[in-house]
Order: C-alpha cells, then structure tokens, then sequence
C-alpha cells in the first residue's frame, strides 16, 4: 500500500498536471494580489472606513472562492483517470496481480491523491488568507478550522471523482464529476438568492444540493468561520453570489466527513469485483 | 509430482457470452505449458482468470498448492499481460524498482535482480531512458524483465514474443528453458506453433472456451500421424471403410491422406483397403507438426 501511496503521489507531481495547476495558481495568485492591491489602495486613500469593511470582506470571499475553484478543477482533472486511466493504457494489469490485495491499491492511491491535494490547497489557502491580511489587516478567527474546511473541498470532490473512475471511462468520470461540481455552485448560488428573497423552495434546493454534492456548503460555512455574525454589517458583507446568508450547519461537515469515507468504501468495493 | 497448476470447471463468462468455459487442466511443476486456440478462443481470459484479473463465474483453481485470490503466492508467480502497457514516464530502472516494490522484494535481492534481469532481456544500456521512448519490442522485453523480476516459480506468459524479433524470440525460448532447468513452471499462450513445438512439455488446445484436446506435442504428433494411402480407384465405399479407423483428411482420385489416432491403427487401415478388395500400391506415413493438428482440430469442430 505505501508503495501505490507512494507512487500516486510522486505520479502527481512527475506529471505535467502539476506543472499546470501552479502556473495557474501563479496567475490568479497574481491578480488576486495585483486587484487586491489597487483596491486597497484606493480605499485607504478615500479614507471611509464603512467602504472599507464592506470591500474589504468581499476580496476575501472572492479569492476564496476562485481559489475553491482552481483547487476543485485541479481536483476532478487530475482524479478523473486515477484508476481508469490505468485501466485503459493496461497500466494497470501488472500491478493488480503483484502480491497486494486491490483494497491496498485503493487505499494507497486515495491516500497518495489526497495528500498531494491537500498540500495544494493549503498552499492556496494560506497564499490568498496572507495577501488579505497583509494589504487590508483584517483578522481572521477560525483561520485553522476554516483552513481544514478548504482542504477538505477537493478531497470531497476526489472521492466522488474516484468512484466514478473505478466504474467509467476517464472522459465519463471527468463529465460526470463535472456536472456533480455544477449542481453543488448552481444550488448554492440559488440557496443564496433564496434567502435574499426568502423563497422555501430556492433554500431547499440548496440544500438537496449540497446533499448530492457537499463542497459548496463547505465554501459557505468557510466564509462563516472566517467572517463571524459578529458585527452589524455582517448581513451586507455576507450579500451576493460569494457569500452565506446562512451559515450551513455543523451537521453539514459532519455530513461531508461521512460522504468521503462512503465513496472510498464504495470504490474498495467495486474495484475488488471489476473484471479488467 | 506437485502440480503448479490446477483448474476444476473454471468458467468465465462474460455477460452471457463465453470467455472460457469448464476448464479443467492440471500443469505438473517443472513443466512449459502451452495453450494454443484460435484468436477469441478464451486463452487470454483463462490466463486473466488465474492471475486474478477477472473473477471466475464459476469453478475453482489452485496456484502453487493455493486457491485462486491468495495474494502471498503472487510474490512467486510472474506475469507478462498480452496487452503490455507500463508507466511511460518511468525510465526502465525506476519502473523495475517500481514492480520490486510492489513484489515486497528486500533491498538486497532487488540490487542483485535487477541488473540480471535487464541483462536476460537485453535491455542493459537502455535502463536509464523513458519507458515512452522504447519500441514496441523494448517495451515487451520491459514487460518480461518485469514478469522475471522475482524469480517466479510460476510464470505465465500472454504472447511473449508478439513484437519480437527473430532474435528476440530466441532467446525468448532460451529464457523458458532456463528456468524450466531450474525447476520452474510456465503457463506459454502463443500462436506461433513452431515455437511451441520446440519448448512445450504439454499442449492444450481451447476453442470456443472449451479445451479440445490435450497432451504432449510428441504424443499428439505420432498418435496424430497422418497416412497416405495410394490406391487403385477411390471409392465413398472404401472412405466409409476406412473413416472408423482414421480420419480423412484429404482424398484424390486414387491418394486418400487420414489421420490415425495411434499407431496400431496403421495396419487396420491397410486391412480395411484389402479387405474391400482395393488394391495397395503405397502406404507411407509422415510425422505431423502441431500446425496441422491445430488446423485440423479447428476444422474438425466446424
Ligand atoms: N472484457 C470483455 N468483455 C466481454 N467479452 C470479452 C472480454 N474479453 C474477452 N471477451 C470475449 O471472450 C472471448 C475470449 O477472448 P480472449 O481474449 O480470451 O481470446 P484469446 O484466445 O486470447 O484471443 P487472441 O488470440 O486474439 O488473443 C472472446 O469471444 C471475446 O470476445
Ligand atoms: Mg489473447
């Protein structure tokens, strides 16, 4: 197992995969702190405090919200052919009927695959958290909770991404984790929009959504740690596509950590009965 | 003897469709084993089914003494898929220290193994080049480099020499029987009859999922003797006599080529000429190669 553990993630990183997601991770970190900067700029110079902690929190929940992004992109991209892929090029064949069980094989690649999208998002976490923090000094409470919360959205989104390589072709997997990912921003958006004309049905597709696919709930309850109802203006700064009206509950993470270990046991399982 | 190989009723079936079917084969330790069938016969998925690439639907198989789904014998048991295919972007040491890994092989036997293998397969001074570089015959000799790595006591071996050359495929052959020297058993799927002619202590043809025939090929090639018989007019009369004893294979106006099944079987077949009233001018037998047995058993079934 520590050898297939080993190998996903050296595989991760000897592959062009990486080389691509940090030259993008490069450029939006670049922009981020080159839009960052300018705004702050020009609000330090207007001198109104008010525009400051209405602005300031949204390039926050920007740069979270694109960085999630990248990470979940890097996520399916790279998981889509974790086992497929290997099926498909025959890799596979050779190391299936080594003396290892396929549990092992399984298990080692999750685990290889989960690091190497942790360090990424944790990269991507504390490079955006810091830039914030250096331009405009806002606080940032539970910023380790919120922190594991980002390292868990891509791990989410392999999981699912995993199942669907152990049962599909790469191309299907990539479509169909896709499209699992779409449901999750599009209901969370409307989850959104619903509170903001609190509509029961537009909150409750939110929900089922965030059912089907947790990793945008994660996003809201991120922003919630991060920026606590604490202060009068929390319902404005909490405005818009980027924010949470509603903080998700902790039964909402406690569902998430359930889900991934659900579709890593899924995997095991259908992995252990394919025929290759 | 102890048998390296032993399957009881082994089927696969592929969503209603055969990929082999009751399978029973016993491959005594030390042996080459040769499995021959035309292409889409099942020798491939039968391979696939011992080595724990598909589950079998039903039946049971022991390797090396242990039922089919143990993984500890895995670490002595080689194999080189038909369709070869290794991670590109290693260069061939790094895969070979990849698969030494993966068959739980210590520090120092990999120091030792790997050097040898590549030596046997002829790849010494490409070692250190991409996996995606190599022809398609250096990635084969790649793939059996991989398969001899652990000094397998049972190795199976899909297509071996499909993209070889001459050469290659010689020293394919001199690799197989150096390890049989050694004790060592091989599980050979090929097309290539001559080849198996010349390495295989038992052969078993599969058609269809279903073995037809088994034995040694020097068996096979007497009892299979083909007779040619010249005679004075060739009658459905005497093909009628004569189809009880041997098995026509061909029949002109006055030559009638058949088969017999053992030896003693010549004699009766000039007895059935004579006896008809026919008159013999020739009777001259010739020794078949495992070709014509292969061609004639796959006519036989249509
Ligand atoms: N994955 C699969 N799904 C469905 N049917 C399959 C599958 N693999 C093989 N078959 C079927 O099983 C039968 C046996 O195939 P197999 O690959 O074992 O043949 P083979 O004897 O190795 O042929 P070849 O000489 O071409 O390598 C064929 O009829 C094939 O169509
Ligand atoms: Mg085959």
């Amino acid at each position: 197992m520590f050898t297939i553990f080993g190998f996903t993630f050296r595989e991760a990183f000897s592959r062009k995969i990486l080389l691509v997601s940090i030259i993008i991770a490069a450029v939006f970190l670049g922009l981020f702190g080159a839009g960052v900067h300018f705004a702050v700029k020009d609000i330090v110079k207007s001198h109104n405090q008010m525009l400051a902690s209405i602005i300031y929190p949204q390039l926050l929940l920007f740069g979270l919200y694109f960085g999630g992004f990248i990470v979940s992109f890097l996520s399916i991209i790279s998981s889509a052919g974790l086992i497929s892929s290997e099926i498909e090029s025959g890799n596979i064949q050779a190391v299936i009927t080594k003396p290892l069980s396929r549990c092992e094989i399984i298990t080692g690649k999750f685990l290889g695959q989960g690091v190497f999208l942790a360090s990424y998002a944790v990269v991507m976490f504390a490079a955006i958290s810091s830039i914030i923090y250096y331009k405009t000094g806002m606080q940032f409470p539970g910023i380790w909770r919120a922190g594991l919360l980002f390292m868990l959205q891509p791990i989410v989104l392999m999981s699912v991404t995993m199942l669907a390589s152990v049962l599909t072709s790469t191309i299907a997997s990539g479509a169909m984790a896709f499209m699992l990912y779409s449901i999750a921003v599009v209901g969370g958006v409307v989850e959104q929009i619903g509170y903001l004309i609190n509509n029961l049905y537009l909150k409750n597709g939110g929900i089922v959504s965030s059912l089907i696919m947790p990793v945008d709930s994660l996003y809201r309850k991120i922003v919630h740690i991060m920026m606590p109802a604490n202060n009068p203006l929390s319902a404005i700064q909490q405005m818009g596509p980027f924010g949470a009206s509603a903080e998700p509950s902790v039964w909402m993470v406690v569902y998430t950590l359930l889900y991934v270990p659900a579709f890593y046991l899924l995997s095991v399982y259908y992995f252990a009965r394919k025929d290759i | 003897m102890n048998l390296a190989i032993e399957t009881e009723n082994l089927t696969k079936m592929y969503d209603g469709s055969v990929g082999c079917k009751e399978i029973c084969l016993s491959v005594s330790e030390g042996q080459i084993f040769g499995l021959l069938g035309p292409n889409g016969a099942g020798k491939s998925t039968l391979v696939k089914t011992l080595v724990g690439l598909v589950r079998p639907t039903s039946g049971t198989a022991r390797l090396l003494g242990r039922p089919l789904g143990n993984v500890e014998v895995r670490r002595k048991i080689g194999f080189l898929p038909e369709n070869f295919g290794y991670h590109e972007w290693l260069t061939g040491r790094q895969l070979l220290e990849f698969h030494a890994s993966l068959y739980k092989m210590d520090r120092w036997s990999r120091k030792s193994r790997i050097p040898l293998v590549l030596d046997v397969v002829g790849l010494t001074g490409s070692e250190k080049k991409k996996v995606r570089t190599y022809s398609k015959g250096m990635r084969q000799r790649i793939g059996m480099a991989c398969a001899l790595l652990p000094d397998p006591d049972l190795l199976f071996l899909d297509e071996p020499t499909s993209a070889l050359d001459p050469l290659g495929r010689r020293e394919v052959r001199e690799i197989m029987q150096g390890l049989k020297e050694r004790g060592k058993t091989i599980f050979l799927n090929s097309h290539l009859l001559s080849e198996v002619e010349m390495v295989c202590d038992q052969v078993a043809f599969i058609k269809g999922g279903s073995i037809i025939d088994q034995g040694s090929p020097d068996e096979m090639g007497a009892d299979g003797a083909v007779v040619e018989l010249h005679v004075d007019v060739v009658s459905e009369g005497l093909l009628d006599l004569i189809r009880p004893v041997a098995r026509i294979v061909s029949s002109g106006s006055n030559t009638i080529r058949a088969a017999v099944k053992s030896r003693e079987d010549i004699p009766e077949l000039a007895r059935a000429v004579v006896g008809s009233g026919g008159r013999l001018y020739r009777l001259a037998h010739e020794k078949v190669s495992l070709e014509e047995i292969f061609i004639n058993l796959l006519k036989e079934g249509d």
